[in-house]
């Protein structure tokens, strides 16, 4: 405490002038950890909002003879062992005579070159600008661009559909469901938790029931029931609605929870009192002194819960009970690694689980940076 | 350093590594404390003065390191430093808790809730003292009863919240004294307590002391209990000590200009009331980047210019035990006496 | 210094707090006057009820009964407990409050002059904002802050400074009586010396009662006019100061004066002995509150509550030995 002062003494008139959030910011920045996760979910969101500029195919794109191949080999050097322009060679069926099985192999006849701005499937940039320049993608000797070889980085799946695309594509659903129903809990918490906390009483005794009994109930089983629910031939961006309010309806009850706390505590803070004495009205109070009191930590408390989210929707898409194809989330790219056999002869069909992983770690990581900033006065 | 004496600091300086670079929190603090004596350390909030007291145990922060000599008469080890020794080794244990042993200034929270309170005192004496556990309980329990805890028995199985303020710091002065330790570190002990009690807890210690012939350094900003308490006083100011002597002399003849607007500042019962209060401007500093001369000087009413903004001002006898560390009482380096009182 | 004309008249103040079942007595039969210009110290060990007695007098906490009765500028004398809204919103401004936590008591997401400025905002919500900031400039400079700073954040000051910040508020509404709970015990001994001597000088520049509840008994001693003393929620004594720390007349007062650690070697108080624990509030001893600790008890003391009167003219003792039981007090040297 005595040293507390102390630092704060030996700050600048910018820290005497720095109002809360200015000084959680520069507490965060201090946070290596969370540093690095924000560049990276900031590289991530860009990703899922870029999807159709990025990604070199469309979501459907497939190719029959790039099923279940790994990722599209790129050479750097021509015959000569010479340094050259990146190309890749053409994946081909070939019979072979002697087993009677049809291989796949590279047709070293032709080089591909790889190159930026290449035209390909049409799409609207950001749903608003009509274009089919792809950030990447393959060209012939000619300089043309040319469909009939592809590249696929992170391997292609059983249809033969480039898994890099299909995750970008994928993350626009993954990375933004747990933000939509973190916002719906986000409202259902504040009015709960508030009405639980400010008012007490019997209100107070009902609203924690109803959370003690929504918490108690197995997610996984809930999911399963509200999921059932949906009718199985709805539109997907309604499937899309259905999931995140299955999502945030469990949600909330955690962070109604964190409100009401915070509510009672500050109920009971001398400058709540001190403005009561004053003459302010309730309502004041409430906007201008609780509210602000516990914005930091309701914002921490959604962060570290996003992961939660991300993975519910990720496992209830692989269980089969979220999304579905046609649409893509992480959790139905993963559906395919479900058998032993697939996982140990296409190893690369779990990429999307390690885009998972890094997203719920970052999130988690950023998460703790801003709790330790949330109160800069302790 | 004579025979008598169990304690000698010498140089003390504590560093604080802070985001904004290394503050000195201690910067220089020597005294000795005799045996049986009760020393009073004496200042504000932020002076250094539980930073002194921590590094004499070697319980400080990570973040702190303590440099200087804290020469201690020891059983088993002779005189040493305890700054040469290892911070987590065998021998500064066989020291702390044992010879030196502390009682802090919230009771409440110096027990764990977990553990009952006989648990709690027994634990110093399986470690220091005996490992049968029915001895270690005899003893405890006539700690317990020394310090005035009746009932020992039943008390010493109840939990701390069973247990009053006051009893609680008693508990913890038997904790403290289980040992038998030579010297007692109590860091504000008092302040958490009504007057009551307070001055129960006051009595009580004098009446140990004597009892187990121990030292005690006592900590505190209360002028009140330090009169009541101890036999000599040392005034700490912004990580230095400005004047020590014995607290007649302290109280009856102060000369640093701080130690008199410290006693200035609180009015004394039973006397007449000044119209105001004696005060002193402004706040302690932060001992990070501090000028040259006396830490002082900013808010002294007798500053001298030209020599207290520039020299340091080093602890000088001014008869007897009195030692003052300014140049407005005992003269400057090469300079003319100036300023008033 | 204290005008006769009386400000403040609390009568038979009880407060009940029930927490689980339990009914917890906080405040039991308080009554004490007050006079314009005065300062009155409540004082007494933690748990007597001195703050919720303060907070009932602001009506921070309605009381289970009893009443303030308040004194306007205009000569009206209304209970403050029992008025109505809009009548509340007319006198709540007279009656503030400063509290002890420097810390706690500032919001920290606000700037000093959105603190200082909120009082006025919330009463006079007309007043051109040039006005209102005029105000708290000429409130925050008579406190002792630098005006320039006053775009900073709390976190920028000091405990003084802080408190300070907390009195600037309290007066920016222009009250009469100032309820200072532990106003300054928070602060180190010579920020404290400064505080006071603020609260000494606002005093005689506006004429304010303060009530000052404390359980430093040499700050209120210093500070006070007439002192009350509370023990387990009720007043035990209540006189002028001189009187009641020279000639208590109460055992509770005489035990607490002896405690008072004073700092002067030389002097060498005998303390007498305060037996036991201060007693559950949510299960009080029957007859006097105090019997069970004190070592003038009788049998007459554990049967019935001594009645609170006045034995000398303003000298008020809840005691059935009051006045005769020759207790000693602190002797004044001249």
């Amino acid at each position: 405490m005595a040293l507390f002062r102390k630092k704060q003494m030996a700050k600048d008139e910018s820290y005497y002038l720095a109002s809360q959030w200015t000084l959680m910011w520069r507490k965060l920045k201090r946070h290596t950890l969370a540093k690095i996760s924000l560049a990276i979910l900031l590289v991530l969101y860009l990703g899922a909002l870029f999807a159709d500029f990025i990604a070199p195919y469309g979501l459907e794109e497939f190719s029959s003879v790039y099923k279940d191949t790994g990722p599209t080999k790129v050479y750097f050097t021509d015959e000569n062992g010479k340094l050259c322009r990146p190309y890749v060679y053409k994946l081909e069926k070939f019979n072979n005579r002697e087993t009677w099985t049809v291989e796949i192999r590279e047709n070293t006849e032709e080089k591909y070159y790889l190159d930026f701005l290449v035209e390909g499937q049409e799409y609207k940039f950001l749903g608003l600008i009509p274009s089919n320049l792809h950030l990447y993608g393959l060209v012939n000797e000619a300089g043309e661009a040319d469909r009939s070889a592809r590249i696929n980085i992170l391997g292609a799946d059983s249809a033969g559909r480039c898994i890099f695309s299909r995750v970008l594509f994928g993350s626009q659903i993954s990375l933004t469901i747990p933000f939509v129903s973190a916002a719906i809990s986000f409202v259902l918490g504040i009015l709960l938790g508030g009405i639980s906390g400010y008012f007490g009483g019997f209100l107070d005794t009902a609203i924690q029931r109803v959370i003690e009994v929504i918490s108690a109930i197995p997610s996984i089983p809930l999911w399963l029931a509200l999921s059932a629910a949906i009718p199985p031939d709805i539109p997907v961006s309604t499937m899309y609605l259905y999931i995140t309010v299955i999502l945030s309806f469990i949600g909330w009850t955690g962070l109604a929870r964190v409100v009401r706390g915070k509510f009672i505590s500050l109920r009971n803070e001398d400058f709540v009192m001190a403005a009561k004495l004053a003459g302010v009205s309730d309502f004041k109070i409430i906007v201008k002194h609780m509210v602000p009191g516990f914005l930091s930590y309701l914002i921490v408390n959604l962060t570290l819960g996003i992961p939660g989210s991300i993975l519910g929707e990720t496992s209830m898409s692989y269980l089969g009970l979220g999304m579905k194809s046609p649409a893509t989330s992480w959790g139905v790219l993963l559906k395919e690694t479900e058998d032993l056999v697939t996982v140990a002869q296409c190893p690369w069909k779990m990429i999307p689980l390690i885009f998972v992983i890094v997203t719920v770690l970052a999130f988690n990581f950023l998460g703790d940076g801003m709790r330790d900033a949330a109160d800069p006065y302790k | 350093m004579d025979n008598d004496t169990i304690i000698e600091i010498k140089g003390l300086k504590v560093n604080i590594k802070i985001d904004e670079g290394t503050l000195t929190a201690v910067r220089g603090v020597d005294f000795e404390i005799r045996k049986g004596e009760t020393l009073g350390l004496v200042s504000e909030s932020g002076c250094g003065k539980s930073l002194t007291s921590k590094a004499i145990l070697g319980i400080n922060d990570k973040k702190c390191k303590a440099e200087g000599e804290i020469m201690f008469d020891a059983d088993g080890l002779g005189r040493v430093n305890l700054l040469k020794l290892n911070p987590i080794g065998k021998e500064i244990r066989s020291v702390r808790g044992k010879q030196i042993s502390m009682i802090f200034q919230e009771p409440m929270v110096a027990f764990s809730p977990m553990y009952t309170i006989g648990n709690q005192i027994n634990e110093a004496t399986l470690l220091h003292i005996t490992k049968d556990k029915a001895k270690a309980k005899e003893i405890s329990l006539e700690v317990m009863r020394k310090v005035g805890i009746a009932n020992a028995e039943k008390r010493y199985d109840q939990y701390p919240h069973e247990f009053s303020g006051g009893m609680l710091q008693r508990a913890l002065i038997a904790m403290a004294l289980v040992c038998n330790p030579k010297l007692l570190i109590a860091d504000e002990p008092t302040t958490a307590l009504d007057v009551t009690i307070q001055a129960q807890i006051l009595e009580l210690m004098k009446l140990l002391q004597k009892d187990f012939g121990m030292s005690i350094l006592f900590i505190t900003h209360d002028l009140g209990t330090v009169a009541r308490m101890c036999d000599r006083i040392a005034v700490m100011y912004l990580g230095r000590i400005v004047e020590s002597g014995t607290a007649l002399e302290i109280f009856k003849n102060p000369q640093h200009p701080y130690t008199h607007g410290l006693i200035g500042s609180v009015h004394k019962i039973g006397t007449k009331k000044q119209e105001r209060l004696y005060s002193i401007e402004g706040t302690v500093p932060l001992a990070l980047n501090l000028p040259a001369g006396c830490g002082f000087y900013e808010r002294c009413r007798r500053r001298i210019d030209g020599v207290c903004n520039v020299y340091d001002p080093e602890l000088v006898s001014v008869g007897g035990e009195h030692k003052v560390a300014c140049f407005a009482c005992t003269g400057c380096p090469g300079a003319k006496e100036g300023g008033k009182g | 210094m204290a005008e006769n004309k009386q400000i403040l008249d609390v009568q038979h103040i009880h407060m009940q707090f029930n927490t689980s079942g339990v009914c917890v007595r906080a405040v039991t039969d308080v009554s004490f006057t007050a006079n314009e210009g005065e300062t009155i110290g409540i004082v007494g060990e933690s748990g007597c009820g001195k703050t919720t007695l303060g907070r009932c007098i602001v009506r921070a906490y309605q009381p289970t009964s009893g009443k303030v009765m308040y004194t306007t500028r205009e000569g009206e004398t209304l209970d403050f407990l029992q008025i109505d809204k809009a009548t509340m919103k007319k006198y709540r401004k007279e009656i503030q409050m400063i509290f002890q936590d420097p810390y706690s008591s500032l919001d920290p997401r606000m700037t000093v002059l959105d603190i200082i400025k909120e009082p006025l905002a919330a009463n006079f919500p007309k007043m051109p904002k040039a006005e209102m900031e005029r105000r708290v400039m000429d409130i925050a400079a008579k406190v002792g802050l630098n005006t320039t700073y006053l775009k900073r954040y709390p976190h920028a000051f000091s405990g003084g400074q802080r408190q300070r910040i907390g009195i600037a508020r309290a007066l920016v509404l222009n009250p009469r009586i100032i309820v200072c709970d532990e106003a300054v015990s928070a602060l180190d001994v010579s920020i404290q010396a400064q505080v006071i001597n603020l609260l000494h000088d606002l005093q005689k520049e506006f004429n304010l009662t303060y009530l000052f509840i404390s359980h430093d008994l040499s700050v209120v001693e210093y500070i006070s006019d007439r002192v009350g003393v509370m023990y387990l929620g009720k007043l035990v004594e209540y006189a002028r100061t001189e009187d009641l720390f020279s000639r208590p007349m109460h055992p509770y007062t005489e035990s607490l004066l002896s405690a008072v650690p004073i700092a002067d070697p030389t002097v060498k108080t005998e303390r007498i002995p305060l037996e036991g624990e201060i007693p559950n509030p949510a299960n009080p001893p029957s007859g006097c509150y105090f019997h069970t600790r004190c070592r003038y008890c009788q049998q007459k003391c554990k049967e019935c509550a001594p009645e609170y009167r006045e034995i000398e003219p303003g000298h008020f003792v809840a005691c059935h030995f009051a006045g005769e039981l020759g207790l000693r007090g602190i002797s004044y040297d001249e």
